[in-house]
């Protein structure tokens, strides 16, 4: 090293260090993650628990601790997440019974309606103070989670409420309420058929199959799965040239004869338009 | 000898930089971590939601195979973990009997053979 050589020797000094330091954080002494929070999960595995959350949500029916769960994972818009769930699980061709699931959660969750269909037990131990979540492990000494509140897996004691989310009954299969209609929108251009599934008491049901047939094809999915548009609603998007009929509900009255339908906006432009079908339960 | 020094700085520069970025930076945006790693109380509640699923479905294959993401070990073994600490923790004797009927399943034999089954 001379003087006429200038400062590259403390590049190189860098450069050496950099790669020295980056062998030993990434081949000897990798991080790894313990006692990690739901909020930390990767991707797929938060989606994962999200759909066992709603699992558990289906069979408990307890929305309380739903929410409490679904708030460990931090996201900004639990509802909206689990619709968005829903939807990808229909489209995936998961379990019906998930997309069931996440899409009945999503759609309780938008009306933070409390449904207990089995109340806890009383005993002297129900009442107990919940488990603090003091980790009983050392934290890892890269990746230690900061405290946070810990999920009470208490049973909740509070006093059941009625429920106000209508929700699909082993009753009369249902019915058509009236012929299908041609919905005219020229800013939803692509044809679609929009079912709108409601009770005898004429509230929107959640968590109907809805079951599209095709020459060639079908498809299932449910009411509820897009909450902003009311709880019985569900759509499907049309091909051009193809007949379609519709069926709610495992009995539920078939609807044929459905395709595509153009209608013309005010300046004589032609667009397709959308069937609705509306569904009652007698 | 200076340069020498400035030298051997510049190296501990480097590796500092790079254990930053290694152990702190690149983790902390770069993070796949699985439902093993969580800690004891949510993994123990994680034992709980598949047991209230399954009290519903009764689908012990599914059972199986959500368990299996907590740990390598058999089903029972990771279900009584979760049993011992809700035990410690006074959860309720609802939460506790859901639980103990995944494990009471898990072992019954003939079931047990099934969900070994793909």
């Amino acid at each position: 090293m001379t003087d006429d050589r200038g400062p590259w020797y403390l590049l190189t000094g860098l450069i050496i260090g950099f790669l020295l330091g980056f062998i030993y954080a990434w081949r000897i002494d990798r991080v790894e993650f313990v006692d990690t929070r739901p909020d930390m999960l990767s991707e797929a595995h938060r989606d994962q628990y999200r759909s066992l959350i709603a699992s558990a949500y289906a069979a408990t029916g307890n929305l309380v601790r739903a929410e409490a769960r679904l708030a460990l994972l931090g996201d900004e818009d639990p509802g909206g997440a689990l619709a968005i769930q829903a939807q990808e699980a229909v489209v995936e061709g998961r379990p019906l019974e998930e997309a069931r699931a996440l899409g009945l959660l999503a759609v309780a969750f938008s009306q933070g309606n409390a449904v207990i269909s089995s109340p806890p037990q009383a005993s002297p131990t129900d009442t107990a103070p919940p488990p603090t979540g003091t980790p009983t492990t050392e934290p890892s000494q890269t990746a230690s989670p900061s405290e946070t509140p810990v999920l009470r897996t208490q049973s909740p004691t509070i006093t059941p409420l009625p429920s106000r989310t209508p929700t699909p009954t082993a009753g009369a299969p249902f019915v058509v309420q009236q012929e299908p209609e041609l919905v005219c929108n020229p800013a939803s251009k692509n044809p679609m058929i929009i079912v709108e599934v409601f009770d005898a008491s004429d509230q929107p049901v959640p968590g109907v199959e809805i079951i599209v047939l095709w020459e060639g094809g079908e498809e299932h999915f449910f009411t509820g799965l897009k909450p902003e548009l009311g709880l019985g609603y569900a759509d499907f998007g049309m091909g051009p040239g193809v007949e379609y009929a519709v069926r709610a509900g495992g009995g539920g009255e078939l609807v044929s004869g459905i395709s595509t339908a153009e209608c013309e906006d005010d300046s004589g432009e032609r667009y397709w338009g959308s069937w609705l079908v509306q569904y009652v339960q007698p | 000898m200076l340069r020498w020094f400035l030298f051997l700085i510049s190296i501990c520069l480097g590796i500092a930089a790079a254990l930053y970025l290694g152990w702190v930076v690149l983790p902390s945006q770069n993070v796949q971590v699985s439902p093993a790693t969580l800690r004891i109380d949510y993994k123990t509640d994680y034992v709980l939601m598949v047991s209230e699923a399954y009290s519903a479905d009764n689908n012990l294959e599914l059972a199986v195979e959500r368990l299996s993401l907590l740990s390598d070990q058999p089903p029972t073994a990771v279900i009584n973990e979760a049993v011992l600490f809700a035990a410690k923790n006074r959860y309720s004797q609802t939460d506790m009997t859901l639980m103990q009927g995944l494990s009471d399943d898990l072992l019954a034999p003939d079931v047990a053979g099934e969900a070994a089954q793909p």
